[in-house]
Order: C-alpha cells, then structure tokens, then sequence
C-alpha cells in the first residue's frame, strides 16, 4: 500500500467520507424529516393567516402571533403551562427519588414492584389516562367513595368540576405517568454510583437521611437534572393528560398552550394561531434545555 | 357485527370517542378501522326485519371508473356500519369504481381532514364529518350543481341542512349535507311523573322548577352541561336561542352582546344552584349520556344513542326514558341538530370528483335505508326520500317500549335549527365551537368567576376577533 | 480476651457457600490477614465483620460484646475499600470529616481531628482538593485517613493496594504497616497476593472455598503448611510437591541444592535432570525432574552466592536437608508426620 492509495481510495465504500455520511444519513433524514420540517413548517405558519380549510400560504407578519398574545384564554394557558409543568416535576423528582432508592433496594418480589411502578409508562397515554377519568368521575369516583366511607366527605369532590381540584387532579394524573420514567432514569444513576460507595457511607455511619441529602441527591444532581428536562418537556409538550381528562376546562383553569395549539388551530381551524400558540412552547423549551444542561455540566467537573 | 359492550350501557365505540380517542386510536392502530369486505358480487347486509327499505339503484349521469376513497366516522350506532360499508362497495361494482372505505374516530376527522387537505394530496376523495366543516371551503370542490341534482330528483332540501352547507356571503356549497340527527330532551320519566310532569318538561321555567324540585326531594341532578364539549355547546345554543340571544344575526354580524343573553346566563345560574352540582364542569362528551343511563340524571338533551344503548344492553332504565322536542323559552323554542353530516370533496386534480359525487347522490336516493339501518338515529334532509319515516317513529321498529316513544321526533325540523342560527354556519361560527366560548362563558358565571355581563363582554371580544378574522378572509360577510 | 471472634461463621448466597464455619480470635493490636484465591470467600467474611452482609449462621464479638444483629454503623469498625470509595463531591476534608458528623462530632472537634488524620499520612496539603484530582497514591492515604478518623476498634482493609503499580504498592505497604505500628490498632487485611501477607501478617488466615485451611504466623504458614493447598499457594516460586509412593513429599525451591553446597546434618540426596536454567541475577532458578518422576516439574532456586557450574540437559546430585521435607497426606493432603524416605 503507498500513501497514493490511502489518499485516494479505489472504491467508493473504502472512502471514510462516503461512509460516514452514508452511515450518518437515516439520523440526519429522520431528524430533517420528522424533526426539522414540521418545526419549519410551524414557524411559517406562525406569520400566515393559514386555517385547515385552506392550504394557501399568505404571511400577514406579526399579525397572528399578536392575536393570539391578545386571547386572555392564551394567557390563561400561558401561566398554567409554567405551573402545570413545574409543581409536576417537582413532586416528579421527589417521587422518582423514592422509587429508585426502594428498586434498588433487595426485596422479595421486586421484579414485580419494578413492574408495577413501570406501569403508568409503558401503558398507552391515553389509555391509561382514561382509567384515571373513571377515578376522577363525578359520581362513580373510586376515591369519594373511599373518602365518603371514611366519613371525610359527605358530598362529593367532583374532582374534574372545581377549577382548583381539577388542576391538582391533571397534576396528579401527569406526575403519576412522569414519575416511572424519572424514576427508572434516578435509577440508572443510582447503580451507577459504585457499591463501595454506599458500603462506605454505611460503615462511616450515615443514617438514612444523611445517605440521601449528603450522598445519594449530590451524587444524582446531573442525573435528577436530566429526569427534571425530560419531565418538563413531557409536561410541556405533550397533551394528552389534559386533553382526555378535562379538555383545558373547567374554564381554561387546566388549559395549557399543547391542548390551546390543539383547540386552536385543529378543532377551531385557525392552524395559523394554534402553531403561533404552540411556537410560544419554544424558547421556553430551548432556555429550559440550556439551563438544565449547563447545571448537569457543571455537576459533572466534580 | 355484534358491537362489545362496555360498561354502563356504551358501544365500544361511544366509549372510544367520548374517551377522547384521538390519541387513543393512534395508540390502539388499525383497530379503529372497522371497514368491512365482501366477497365480490354479494350485496349489503340487511336486518330481515319486516318493513326494512330496499336498496334502490340508479344509473350514474356522468362516466365514471376508478377508485373512489371514503373517509368517514365510525357511526354512533354501529349498525349503521356494518350495513354502510357492503352498500357502499355494492354500488362501486354496479358502476365500475372500486370503493374503498376508512372509519376512523369521529373525535380525529378534523385532524385527518386537515392534514390531508394540508399535505396537497388528499388520499381520500371523500369526506364525511359529523360537525360543519365551512372553514374548509376554500379547498374543496363547490357543491351546488349536486345539490340542484339532488333537489331535482329528491325534492327540496331542509332549510336546516342548507344553513350548514351553504355559504351564502360566497355563494358556494362548500358541503353536501344529506342528512342530520336530531337532539331532543331525554328525560327519566318516572322522575318527572313525582313532580306532575308525566310528559317531561315543555318550557325552560318548567325544567328549573321540576328539575329543581327532583334534585332536593329525588337526589338526582338535571345534565345541561357547562364543559368544554360538544353537548355543552348544543345545550346552550338552544338556552340562548329560546332565550331570544344568538351569538350572531342572520347577515353574520355578532349580536351576542344582550340582555337576552345576560337573561340566558341568569336563568342558567339559577338551574346551576338549584338542580345541578359542579359535575356539569367537568363533563366530557360521553357524561351526560352516562349518567343517564347510570340513573343519576334527570333530563340531558342528546340524540337518542344513549337511548338505543340502554335498550341493546338491556338496562331497566331504558323504558323509563322519553323523549321531549325543543324546551321552550320566553322567545320561542329551538336546539341546534345534534349531528350535521357534512361530506367534502377536496379540490384536487388527484381526486375522483365525478365518483363522489355519484355516489352522494346515491347515498341520498337510499336515505331510508340510511335511516332504517341507524335505528332511526338518522334523519333526511330529503324528508321525501323517507316516506315511512314517521310512521317507523310511531311505531318504533327497534322495540320501543311504548312504541310510540319516538313520535316527538316526527316533527323535529319544527324545532331544530343549525349551528349559527338565525345565520348560516360559517367558520367563525365553527371556531367559536371549536373553542367553546359559550360553555366558558356560562361556566365563568356560574362558578361566580365574573359577572353575567362581564362573562358576556368577555365572550363577545372573543368571538369578534375569530369573526374579523375570518371576514379579513372573505369567507364570512 | 480476643478484641475480635468470629464464632462457626457462614454464609450462604442462594446454594452457594461462600463462607463456610470460620473462627477466628484476633488479638489486640494483632495485624491479621486473610489471604487465598479470588472467589475463596475471604472478602465475604471481611464484609460480615464490617456489617455490611448478615451471616447465615455463627457470631461476631467485637470487645467480647456480641454484634452480629448490629448495623455497621453501631460497631466500632472502620473499612478501605479496594476503589477507596471516596465522595467524588466532596473535598478532602469533607471526605475525611465524614464519619465524625455521621457520628454528631461537631466544630472545632471536627476540624482538628480531621488534621490530626490528614496529619497522620502526610496529607494536609491536600484537604482543599477533591478526589478526582488526586493520585492513585494520595487517593488511598485519604481513604485511610477517613478510616481512622474515627479512631475504630477494629480496622478493615479490603485489598487496599491493588490499585496501586508495583513501585508505589511497595512504598504504600511499607507506609501502611509504619502507622498500624504506630497506632497499634488491630487490623483485619484481605489480599490474594501472598507477598503482601507474608510482609505485613502478624497472623495469616489462608482461606479457600469458603474456609480456613491454616491460621499462623507467616513463618508456620511458609514452612510448616497445614496442607498441599497452603504449601503451593504460598512461596514463590511454590512448593515442590512429588508423589511418593504412600504420600506427597513436598520440599521448598531454595532448599533444594546441589550436592557439596552445604554440608553436615542429616541430608537426603536426589537426582535432578535439569532441563533448563534461569538466570535472574540474585538467584537461578533450575527446571527440570527428578529421575522416576518424569511427569512432575520440580524447581531449585539457588542464590547467587552458590556459584556451583551447572549445565543444562545433564543430571546433577542434589539433596534437601531431611528436616525441610514436609510429607502430606496422599488422599486429603492434610500434614502427616515426618516418614522415613528412601531416595
């Protein structure tokens, strides 16, 4: 072989070049195609008075990003968004920090704990979601009548009905479908952190709590932080939760910008004003990545 | 087909839209598909039962060939289906166009119209919605020689039916609308009888005093709905018309802005306090017809689905429910339909316009079977075309008990009306739906957030901004 | 009074016996080592006297007191993990202050016997630093200072070495055996490497398959092993082990020597075929058989001042003194009594 072959390659699959874009093209396809398009797509149709019914592209400017910023509903939805997503991830992290500490714990009958805290993810959104409609129901619910036999109430909660009960109720509901992931994710990180450690703090000593507060949650910052983004994320884009439980009512008290882009531009037809709602998602989205990715970096450089 | 059944008296199908099925039939896949195929040759099923409608076949005027490509819902009454799609198929061999025909959740239609009509190249050439689909019609091929076609053969159309497929500002049918569904009060009637009205409630002053005076002494709340959906919206429509409000007048012009409505919203607190509780907030689509069935309501206004549902699965209750037409108010005494069948067909060069619209007029020449095969859940907008209609609906082939249950519908077209009213159905009216700002604007009252008049000022800049928007469009006048 | 018991000690993951019916007494101040193979359940055992697994069966007294139902943190214990087990988020202070605030010892108590440890092996400089940036050597100097910090009865020390090169292990052994003089602190030491044991041991517990199969003082475990088990695994090169007819005679490298080397007492001579000769400098090593015992590899080490000329592929006189042959039993290859040979 003499450097004048290396240079130049006989064969087209023996160019390095060649390879690693071929090797390289279904991600960036798939990123280009599902990822990159639509969100293109999303931000023309924020500057055009585009509706479902009407595939024609006219850029009206600012125009439909400012009614959309005038509707008091959006507002509304604005502010339950940031709530929504961060009393969620809140009990979220506290959740999944249980649950992995109690999964990586040596019990009988683990397996099928694991399985059952595993549950609410792997089970399809809406499904699931729908099961909790029935736990919530106004007059069947499960939950008032344990509360009514425990003589708590005499009435019923009508969970669903009252604005603050059905904002604690979607947020129990998206915390019980987050938490599984956070946790498996906390998880992860715990059996990442050497056995020798966790001997090391037993024989030093450390109670429980001292283990978690001083040990387990500075250990897991980086990775809590990442359980944090996903969750946050999953609140903030995805919504199915709220559209099967409560469809953003009562009054808009659980609307939040994912079903108001949906209620807008799909049901209403002004596609153009549900991708503006839905593009106000972004920045939020993209300062909450740089945040949470920057603390995770600085954990790192122990 | 024999549909499962899912708890308290539902149809799978109910169960899945009413459950919010969008997502969940993306979860669920092809299951929702319930499409049905036939050996070659071999006709539409039918129910042997005496009196059934034969299928009636006329040459098409135009030359077609080809595929023809329908997308429509999986029907309330599942029965409609499984002899719907067979029909269907039985036509495309006499005349030589394959037909192919996809039922989805009538909850993702929108979505799927939108995206296909979106994507420039519509894999269906027809499509069929149970709501009005105005806001669609600068894509989709104009309807009105059809419609004359049709009034040719089928005599005059519905004026309700018109409302919600004719433009009027564009002069333009933007849809077919062959057929819609009433929506009449469903009430319990031995819970009625208790406080001397045997025949259920006539008038609005009626339902609150019976209404009220069942929920204190009985314990079993009235279902008029002040939630994000579809029923809630109807309901309320019908409260404001009877009440002499509208959200706009008949030229298009937003008149929410009254005291007749401010008086709806009064009268509808009043309802609220007296003989409802907070459930009415939280109530999905699927709710009242539940609760109904579950014996905890006293009265909702609904198609009379859940009705059907309850005698198919046998529940007591069933015979306990009957039907009243339109309540009446201090102006008159109107609901909006419960289901307006609009069908589209994109206008696209890839589509097979000449086919759909053969076929629609086949549909129409066939609307009592069409009638007869949904359990009399649909009605005509060609009343001609059902000459038995009413006499099915005095003698309710589908084992009524009475039988005479059904007579209240015979003149139902005296007391429905389209969505818009006393306008037509434009697209500012469809997203005024689509966000529910009537139920948001009831519900704020009642809950005490505002007062009547700030709910209704609140509503009424709302619905200006989606009314100038799709005047700024031309669509609407 | 033992400081330290482990009474018919065992333990049992699933079907698997990892420790099975150890006793030890330790003595105070006693440096005690517990070597063998991987896998022969001397880690297990250091692990239930730290706490941090339950014996199956048997007991561990601590100061005669019984603590074997005892959470680590109740017995008066301290442990170096193999990786040290640092808090990588913490500095080295904080490291080494640790068990005192796990133990409520608070401020100025805190900080000077977290110097007075840092003090102990030299590390004071580094107490800003976190263990990341440390070396593979100061790094185990922390984790030592963090054990003692406490000042334990008992010190547990799981391979402390092993992650050190070969220079620094030597220097780190040395060090460590200088401070457990000094403080005199009884110590349980697990290691595979023999080396380590013989250097530091005051007592080597030679385990295997879950048992201990000879406790003594380096000098008994080298040259009078219990069996042919503790006869190979311990020396280096290991114990010539022939068969003898009616028993295994065994016989150390450097014990076996060419005829005319050392004279007097009473010498049992042999053939030995040498097929090849290694030169290290200090010693040769000689391979080779001895004549009838073709299918065994026997082994002399001679040290460099044994200058006798020795060729390979040729058959020398050599003889072990009859008081260093050992004689182990042929079935078990348990010690038997000194037999009579026939050479």
């Amino acid at each position: 072989m003499t450097t004048q072959t290396a240079k130049k390659p006989r064969y087209l699959a023996d160019s390095p070049r060649f390879l690693a874009g071929l090797f390289m093209s279904p991600t960036i396809i798939y990123i280009v195609a599902l990822v990159g398009f639509p969100f293109a797509l999303a931000i023309i149709y924020a500057f055009t008075d585009i509706t479902t019914g009407d595939p024609s592209l006219e850029f009206v400017g600012l125009d439909t990003i400012k009614a959309v910023w005038n509707d008091t509903v959006f507002r509304r939805a604005l502010g339950n968004t940031f709530w929504f997503a961060v009393i969620s991830n809140l009990f979220v992290v506290i959740l999944a920090t249980g649950l992995a500490e109690l999964l990586t714990r040596d019990f009988k009958g683990k397996w099928f704990v694991r399985f059952l805290v595993l549950l609410p993810w792997v089970a399809p959104v809406s499904l699931a979601t729908l099961t909790w409609l029935w736990t919530l129901d106004s007059v069947f619910s499960p939950i008032d009548w344990l509360l009514r036999q425990v003589g708590l109430i005499d009435q019923n909660m009508y969970w669903l009905g009252r604005p603050s009960l059905a904002f604690i109720s979607v947020v129990a509901v998206q915390v019980w479908r987050i938490a599984p992931l956070a946790a498996v994710i906390v998880m992860a990180g715990m059996m990442a952190i050497p056995k020798d450690v966790h001997d090391a703090v037993e024989v030093d000593g450390a109670g429980p709590w001292r283990r978690l507060f001083e040990i387990n949650i500075p250990l897991l910052a980086p990775i809590i932080a990442v359980a944090v983004l996903f969750g946050v994320i999953l609140s903030m884009a995805d919504m199915s939760v709220i559209y099967v439980l409560t469809r953003g009512g009562p009054t808009h008290r659980t609307q939040v910008l994912s079903t108001w882009a949906y209620f807008k531009g799909i049901e209403g037809g002004a596609l153009g004003q549900g991708a503006a709602v839905a593009l106000f998602l972004f920045p939020v989205l993209v300062g909450l990545t740089a945040v949470i990715l920057r603390l995770a970096r600085r954990r790192e450089v122990l | 087909m024999v549909p499962r059944r899912y708890p308290r008296g539902f149809t799978r199908r109910e169960f899945l839209y009413f459950g919010g099925a969008a997502l969940l039939a993306a979860a669920c896949g092809p299951a929702a598909d319930v499409t049905t195929t036939l050996a070659g040759g071999q006709g539409p099923s039918t129910t042997g039962m005496p009196g059934e409608p034969q299928i009636s076949f006329r040459e098409p005027t135009q030359s077609i060939s080809g595929e023809l490509n329908i997308l429509l819902w999986s029907h309330f009454v599942p029965a409609h289906d499984s002899w719907f799609d067979p029909f269907a198929k039985a036509w495309g061999e006499q005349v030589g166009v394959t037909v192919n025909i996809d039922h989805i959740n009538t909850a993702e239609v929108p979505a799927a119209i939108a995206a296909e009509i979106q994507s420039g190249q519509p894999q269906h050439d027809l499509f069929q919605h149970i709501a009005v689909l105005s806001q669609h019609e600068p894509s989709v091929v104009d309807m009105t020689d059809l419609v004359m076609e049709a009034e040719s053969r089928y005599g005059t159309m519905l004026d309700l039916t018109r409302r919600s497929s004719y433009n009027p500002h564009t002069e333009k049918y933007y849809a077919y609308a062959p057929a819609w569904v009433p929506d009449p009060g469903d009430y319990r009637k031995s819970l009625w009888e208790a406080v001397g009205l045997p025949d259920g409630p006539s008038t609005y002053d009626e339902l609150l005093e019976g209404g009220s005076q069942i929920f204190s002494d009985q314990g079993v709340q009235l279902g008029i709905g002040m939630s994000q959906e579809i029923d809630s919206n109807m309901a309320l429509r019908g409260l404001m018309w009877s009440f002499g409000a509208s959200i706009q007048d008949a030229d298009g012009q937003v008149v929410i802005n009254s005291d007749e409505t401010i008086g709806a919203i009064e009268y509808m607190m009043d309802l609220y306090s007296n003989a409802m509780t907070d459930e009415v907030f939280a109530w999905n689509a699927a709710s009242n017809n539940q609760g109904l069935n579950a014996g905890t309501l006293s009265y909702i206004l609904n198609s009379i689905s859940a009705y059907r549902t309850a005698q198919d699965d046998g529940l007591d209750v069933a015979d306990d429910i009957y039907f009243t037409p339109a309540l009446a108010g201090p102006e008159t005494a109107i609901v909006a339909s419960h289901v307006m069948y609009n069908w589209i067909i994109p206008d696209f060069e890839s589509v097979n316009v000449a086919a759909a619209q053969e076929f629609l007029l086949h549909y129409t020449e066939n609307l009592a079977p069409v009638a007869w095969h949904s359990k009399l859940y649909d009605f005509p907008a060609f009343p001609d075309r059902v000459p038995e209609l009413n006499n099915w609906l005095d003698n309710d082939p589908f084992g009524s008990n009475p039988p005479t249950k059904l007579q209240v519908l015979k003149n139902s077209t005296d007391w429905a009306t389209n969505i818009g009213h006393p306008g037509p159905a434009n697209p500012a009216v469809g997203q005024v739906f689509g966000e529910s700002i009537i139920p948001v604007m009831f519900a704020e009252a009642a809950q005490g957030n505002m007062t009547p008049a700030e709910a209704v000022a609140d509503a009424e800049s709302k619905i200006n901004a989606i009314f100038n928007d799709w005047r700024g469009r031309g669509l609407i006048g | 009074m033992a400081l330290l018991e482990v009474r018919g000690l065992r333990k049992e993951f699933g079907d698997v016996v990892a420790v099975d019916g150890v006793d030890i007494k330790s003595e105070e101040g006693e440096f005690l080592v517990l070597l063998g193979p991987s896998g022969c359940g001397k880690t297990t055992l250091l692990r239930m006297i730290a706490g941090l697994e339950h014996p199956t069966e048997g007991q561990i007294l601590l100061g005669g007191e019984d603590v074997t139902d005892l959470p680590p943190r109740a017995r008066q214990i301290a442990m170096v993990f193999q990786s040290y087990a640092l808090y990588p988020h913490m500095t080295v202070a904080r490291n080494i202050a640790f068990p005192l605030k796990a133990q409520g010892v608070d401020g100025p108590e805190r900080d000077e016997k977290v110097k007075w440890a840092a003090g102990l092996f030299g590390i004071e400089h580094l107490l800003h630093r976190r263990p990341r940036q440390l070396s593979g050597g100061e790094r185990q100097r922390v984790a030592l200072a963090r054990a003692i910090v406490r000042e334990p009865s008992v010190f547990l020390l799981d391979e402390p070495l092993s992650n050190l090169d070969a220079k620094l292990r030597a220097a780190a052994r040395d060090d460590l055996m200088g401070f457990q003089r000094r403080i005199g602190i009884t110590s349980v030491y697990v290691t595979h490497d023999q080396v380590e044991a013989m250097g530091m041991g005051d007592r080597i517990a030679v385990m295997r398959d879950g048992k201990i199969r000879q406790m003594g003082t380096p000098e008994e475990v080298y040259h009078h092993p219990a069996d042919t088990f503790v006869a190979q695994f311990i020396g280096s090169p290991p114990m010539n082990l022939l068969d003898w007819g009616d028993y295994i005679l065994g016989f150390r490298p450097e014990h076996f020597l060419p005829e005319g080397v050392q004279d007097g007492g009473d010498r049992v001579p042999f053939d030995f075929f040498v097929n090849r000769i290694e030169y290290l400098g200090s010693e040769r090593y000689l391979y080779g058989f001895i004549p009838g015992h073709e299918e065994t590899k026997v082994i002399a080490m001679l040290p460099a001042t044994v200058t006798v000329p020795l060729e390979e592929q040729r058959q020398h006189r050599f003889s072990v003194a009859s008081d260093q042959l050992r004689f182990f039993d042929k079935d078990g290859g348990q010690k038997i009594p000194p037999q009579t040979i026939q050479a």
